[in-house]
């Protein structure tokens, strides 16, 4: 049996900590220790991220590593590794993606998903989704996660974020929603430190104290921040998961006739490939700006070079005029057996303004001349060139005018 | 070396042309004839020799500048007439004439 009331549309992953839980996954010593990712104490950057340990002695976000090390003496130092971080993130949206067609990455091991449906496809109850979903996460990351689902996005977030420690995976139902967030501390509220800061001076530490009181309060001393925190507070949240939009990428491969080591079976081979991934209908009317062209040895290996072009281009020639001279200066230790390209970067259709005529010098003096024959023959000019004059007035007619050409 | 025909002619490049011959202004404001309504918006335009009903007003937007030397005020309509047809308009408020000029909505334009 399902839960009563209006089903649980939306839910928030969240790995708290997220540079020091990989950190800490990758070394377990850690566990327990103060941790401080950004460098060593004597380069000159700021923190990155810093455990709950090294928070509690006063290191914080942006503090300089100096003044870190200042604060906690016994923090590990560690180096920042984003391409770690942003792979491992990468691979946590995968992995979601199997789970929920509209998935919204907010940080780094922190997602919002919709899950409307989607345990009724499963035959689940939201719990046992969610809990399945729970164990698939940690089994393939490693580590902690938190899992809520609520009829809106705020609670979901909010049930996330408020409480410490790990636990089973949350699911909050709407007329539950209000009576827990009451409990949840108003650091919850997405709203600036300064706001979490008054609103502690005020005295109100719970959310459910900011639900109790009048709109008109909040609104007064807040201003449009406090009429939304005293919505959020009471669990109204009308906002939407907005889904990352997906790359459109090309590809096309080939398996070439015979091996071969010259460069020009390789170009032909290209040539073919770039057409015929440009006149797919999803490269119809575009241009691109990335491609990657990749060569599979006999060996086994795969040899590869990205070309991102200044301009975005849909013309073969052009993308085969920046590419022939990187397959020509290849020295393959092995034979090629295949081509691949993948056209990445898709935009829309860009124009080049060409000249009227191919000008060169004489035949640019040869034009002026008969365009000036033609101005004395009538008297007064008859061809002309359109020039800006004041671009920046915000008079219409004063903006472009002709000139005759030549003057 | 061939100038390129889009560089800008300067500050006070516009005087400087006025007085050149060959010197010709682009998008210059065409009299239209208007009725418009109590409320001072175009009801009906004279298009093409028929009176046409306007059928919705998209935009409408200000301009007012020049206050020390000619004054300019208008106020600019995007209007689209019955049968589909879009126009921009303006109402020269300084000698309440209108005109018809094709032109964008200035970003830094406040709205109406």
């Amino acid at each position: 049996m399902f839960y009563a009331g209006r089903p649980m549309d939306v839910a928030c992953l969240l790995i708290p900590d997220f540079l020091v839980a990989l950190a800490r996954r990758d070394n377990p010593a850690l566990r327990g220790r103060p941790i401080v990712i950004g460098g060593s104490p004597e380069e000159h950057t700021a923190v990155a991220a810093c455990s709950r340990e090294a928070a509690a002695a006063g290191v914080t976000i942006g503090t300089t590593l100096r003044r870190a090390l200042a604060l906690c003496p016994d923090a590990v130092f560690l180096p920042l590794q984003e391409g770690q971080a942003a792979s491992e993130a990468a691979a946590l949206f995968d992995l979601l993606k199997l789970y929920s067609p509209v998935v919204e990455a907010i940080a780094p091991g922190h997602l919002h998903f919709e899950m409307r449906g989607l345990p009724q496809l499963a035959r689940l109850e939201p719990q046992h989704w969610l809990e399945d979903l729970h164990q698939a996460a940690e089994a393939a990351t490693g580590l902690p996660i938190r899992l809520a689902g609520a009829p809106a996005v705020f609670a979901a977030h909010a049930a996330n974020f408020g409480e410490e420690g790990s636990r089973r995976p949350v699911l909050l139902r709407e007329d539950d929603a209000p009576r827990y967030l009451a409990r949840l501390p108003v650091e919850v509220l997405p709203v600036t430190p300064a706001m979490h800061q008054r609103l502690r001076l005020f005295g109100l530490v719970r959310l459910g104290q900011v639900a109790a009181l009048p709109f008109a309060a909040m609104q007064a001393q807040f201003g449009r921040d406090g009429a939304r925190a005293w919505r959020l507070a009471r669990g109204h949240d009308d906002s939407l998961i907005l889904p990352a939009s997906e790359e459109v990428r090309l590809v096309e491969e080939i398996e070439l006739p015979g091996p071969t080591a010259l460069s020009e079976p390789l170009c032909i081979g290209t040539r073919g490939l770039l057409q015929k991934a440009l006149e797919r209908p999803e490269a119809r009317g575009r241009s691109l700006r990335k491609v990657e062209w990749r060569v599979g040895l006999e060996s086994g290996e795969q040899i590869s070079r990205r070309v991102v072009f200044r301009e975005p281009t849909a013309d073969p020639a052009r993308i085969l005029f920046v590419l022939r001279p990187k397959i020509e200066r290849l020295q393959l230790p092995s034979a090629a057996i295949s081509l691949g390209v993948t056209l990445s970067g898709l935009c829309s259709e860009y124009g080049h303004q060409a000249n009227l005529w191919p000008v060169g010098p004489r035949r640019w003096r040869e034009l002026v001349e008969s365009v000036e024959q033609l101005h004395a023959r009538v008297g007064e000019p008859q061809v002309f060139r359109i020039v800006e004059v004041q671009p920046w007035s915000r008079i219409p007619e004063r903006q472009l005018g002709l000139v005759a050409f030549g003057s | 070396m061939v100038s390129n025909s889009r560089t800008p002619a300067g500050a006070g490049g516009l005087r400087q042309l006025n007085g050149k011959q060959g010197f010709r202004p682009l998008n210059q404001p065409v009299p239209a004839a208007v009725e418009a309504d109590g409320a001072g918006n175009p009801a009906a335009v004279l298009w093409r020799g028929v009176f046409r009903r306007v059928a919705a007003i998209h935009d409408t937007w200000r301009i007012d500048d020049e206050w020390w030397r000619d004054e300019i005020a208008r106020r600019y309509f995007l209007l689209e007439l019955e049968g589909g047809r879009r126009l921009t308009l303006y109402r020269d408020l300084c000698r309440d004439l209108w005109f018809a000029q094709p032109y964008d909505r200035p970003r830094d334009a406040a709205s109406a």
